[in-house]
Parts: structure tokens; C-alpha cells; sequence
């Protein structure tokens, strides 16, 4: 009966944890670049190969690509395939992120809502307007002319999977995710730049409805489980009396 | 009494692994033996649903045969559950760290590469596809209604040695009374 029981509560447990992955999926729902995480779960098995229930082995962040949409802002920036911006913070850290929604600062760097800053690009003061090629080419131009200002370089990883999320939608490096490759956007089969597009998040406010539900019967049904073993316990312990 | 709960114990064991990819149920199967009815154990040869997810490592084995992964310490066990991660050096690793196996050791995929079963040493008729987990090939409904009968038949169980007490405890008052 303790096997019943200890089973039947780990699968609350890991229930629990599952609902805490998907309510942050769905409250980030909204957010630019965020990428959702999955919980995992696997079979707990004693050492005389008898099961023992199921334990949660965290989440995994998936990242898939996230829904283009046109924007309206004038330094937006989506990326179509895989890779990421560099960002740098206040710090200096170098940082990455597919949220591409960069708006103009006082000392012409490009930075995005959490004020990091896009590396590699300074905008003149006297720039009128701006473009972003597929490339990651910008072209300014100016009250004569028009002149390139540099290339939007993008970060690759060998193992992206292993990047440390800091919020949903920035990552720091790790040793297990390898350093930053640079990629040039535009090349055949790599990933391309949109101007004036952004990345949704990858989540989807209905998928993650739905599994909440799940998970919610799921946790329900454990805990009819853990009942039904404790009313056998209690019929057991009162068997003398009986 | 012992019977119902080895019965109420699968059924617990299922409907915890009622999220875990690649989870085959137990099937509790009863024996009648000179001692009364025995419960044994079988994993169902039923596999789950297939769920699409869109990483290109997530795996899913259509037909026989499981993916042979090996832990830090040499153990090599097999699993139906598909969610690979590829690390820095091309090799496969399931969300328990343990690494997936090939024909020849580990298994190496290139970067952008594709696994395929033959790679993996999978019987000849297996495929296996990309961007899709095998789900947990179990049945929450079919378990509830089998923790519920597990406990009705304890409770019986329990009534039938409270008679067999009662009976036991008339026939010594009436020894003791003659």
C-alpha cells in the first residue's frame, strides 16, 4: 500500500511541476522571441526493476520558430530560421535573443526593451532613415547619400538546447551549449532577416490551455489514487476491530 | 486482500506515469493458485500515440524495436522515449543524460544531420520519424476505474475475513461453553 501511495503521489508532484512549466508558458504567451518549455517526466524504477511512479526531470525550453508578423516599428527585426541576436547588457555581458524589437538610443546603439544592446552597430546621428537587408546589411541614408553602416551578425550554437535561459526570451551561453558561431544571414540555407517583422512567441495561448486541463485531471486522478490507497490502509488498520 | 493491493499498486503506477513519454502501462493480470488469486505483472506491448512537437530531435519509433541508451556508469538500458538532446560533439542525450547508442558506440549525428534507423540498429522494419514523441500509452479512465474496483474488492476481501473471524470466534465461545 506504501508503494500505491508513494506512487500516487509522486504523480501529484510531478503534475504540480508540469502545471508551474506550462502557467509560465502561458503568462509569456504575449512576449516577443519567447520560447515555451516542456516538462519531462520518466518512469521511477527501483532497483529490483518495480515501478515507484514518475518524477519530473525539468523542463526543456523548445525552440521552435515563433509566428512572423508585421510590425510597426521602425528598427524591427525578425529572424526566419535558427540562430540569434547578440545582445549586450549593462555589464557587458554578451547575451542572445530572437527578440528582435530594437528601438534608436540617445548614442545611436540600437537597444530593445530591457535596454540591451544589439552589438555590432552604432546609427549616426545625422542618419535619416534606415534599412535592414535579408543579409543583415544596414544601409542609412543621409541628407547626401546613402552609405552601408555594417552587418547584423547572428550567434549560432552547437548545442542551443544547453542555452541557460535568464527570461524566456534571453540566454546566456554555457559550457555545454559551446560559444557563438557567427552565421551571415541570407546564405541559402541559413537563416534570413526580416525588417520591420517580429517573432511571436511560440507558444499558443490554446495548446497551452489544453494542457493545463490535462495535466489538472492528471493531478486529480493521482490524488484519487492516494485516497483510495489511504481508505485501504484505514480498512486494513481496522480489521482487528472489526 | 493481497491481491487487490498489488492491483490498487499498478494502477497508482500507471496513472503516475500518465505524462511520461514513451511509458508503456502495466498490465495486472489475476491468477487463480492454491492460495487464492495472484496478480502478476506485464508490460502492455501497446505503444502510445504519436505527438507532434517540431524538434528535429524528438523521435519516435514507428514498429519495433526501442533506442539503446547508456548512463554515466556503463549501464545500457533501452527506452521507447524519443526526447534527445544533441550536445556540442553530435551525440544524442535523453533528458536523463544518458546517451543514445548506435550500431558502433555512441550514436554521432553531423550538425543538421538526421537520424535514421538503420544507424540505430532498429529492426529492419522500423522507422523512425522526426519532430514527433511517442506519448504515455496510458488510458486514465480504464486506471481510475481500476483503482475504484481495487478498493471495493479490498473491502470485500476485508468482509470475507471479518466472517471467517466471526465464525472462527462462535466456534470457541461454544467450546468454551460445553
Amino acid at each position: 500500500m506504501d508503494r500505491a501511495l508513494f506512487a500516487a503521489a509522486s504523480g501529484m508532484a510531478a503534475q504540480q511541476r508540469n502545471l508551474d512549466t506550462i502557467a509560465d508558458n502561458l503568462a509569456n504567451a504575449g512576449v516577443v522571441g519567447f520560447k515555451g518549455s516542456a516538462q519531462s517526466f520518466a518512469e521511477l524504477i527501483a532497483p529490483g526493476g518495480q515501478g515507484l511512479g514518475t518524477v519530473a526531470l525539468g523542463s526543456r525550453v523548445l525552440f521552435a520558430q515563433g509566428k512572423l508578423a508585421r510590425s510597426g516599428g521602425p528598427f524591427d527585426l525578425a529572424i526566419d530560421g535558427p540562430g540569434f541576436f547578440t545582445v549586450v547588457d549593462g555589464r557587458g555581458r554578451r547575451l542572445y535573443t530572437r527578440d528582435g524589437a530594437f528601438s534608436r538610443s540617445a548614442d545611436g546603439t540600437l537597444r530593445n526593451a530591457a535596454d540591451y544592446r544589439l552589438a555590432g552597430i552604432t546609427i549616426p546621428r545625422d542618419a535619416l532613415t534606415v534599412t535592414v537587408g535579408g543579409d543583415g546589411s544596414v544601409r542609412a541614408t543621409f541628407a547626401v547619400g546613402a552609405r552601408m553602416l555594417g552587418r547584423i551578425r547572428l550567434a549560432e550554437f552547437a548545442a542551443p538546447e544547453h542555452l541557460r535561459p535568464l527570461d524566456g526570451a534571453v540566454f546566456a551561453a554555457t559550457p555545454e551549449s559551446g560559444g557563438a558561431r557567427d552565421v551571415t544571414a541570407g546564405s541559402p540555407d541559413g537563416p534570413k532577416l526580416d525588417f520591420g517583422m517580429l517573432e511571436e512567441s511560440n507558444v499558443t495561448i490554446i495548446d497551452a490551455m489544453m494542457q493545463i486541463l490535462t495535466a489538472q485531471r492528471a493531478y486529480e486522478a493521482n490524488a484519487k489514487g492516494v485516497q483510495a490507497a489511504d481508505e485501504m490502509l484505514r480498512i486494513a488498520n481496522n480489521l482487528q476491530r472489526g | 486482500m493481497v491481491a487487490a493491493r498489488t492491483r490498487l499498486e499498478i494502477a497508482t503506477e500507471n496513472l503516475a506515469n500518465v505524462s511520461t513519454d514513451g511509458f508503456r502501462r502495466i498490465d495486472a493480470r489475476g491468477f487463480l493458485t492454491a492460495l487464492g488469486v495472484t496478480i502478476a505483472r506485464r508490460t502492455s506491448g501497446e505503444g502510445g500515440a504519436l505527438r507532434h512537437t517540431g524538434r528535429d530531435f524528438d523521435l519516435a519509433i514507428l514498429g519495433r524495436g526501442a533506442f539503446r541508451v547508456r548512463d554515466s556508469a556503463g549501464r545500457v538500458s533501452e527506452t521507447r522515449a524519443g526526447g534527445f538532446i544533441r550536445e556540442a560533439d553530435g551525440t544524442l542525450h535523453d533528458c536523463r543524460g544518458r546517451v543514445v547508442l548506435g550500431l558502433h558506440g555512441a550514436l554521432r549525428v553531423p550538425s543538421g544531420g538526421i537520424v535514421d534507423a538503420r544507424a540505430l540498429g532498429l529492426p529492419p522494419a522500423s522507422r523512425v520519424r522526426s519532430g514527433f514523441l511517442e506519448g504515455p500509452a496510458v488510458d486514465a479512465i480504464a486506471e481510475m476505474i481500476d483503482v475504484l474496483s481495487a478498493e471495493r474488492s479490498f473491502e470485500s476481501a476485508e468482509k470475507a475475513v471479518a466472517a471467517i473471524d466471526a465464525t472462527r470466534q462462535k466456534s470457541a465461545d461454544t467450546a468454551r461453553v460445553k
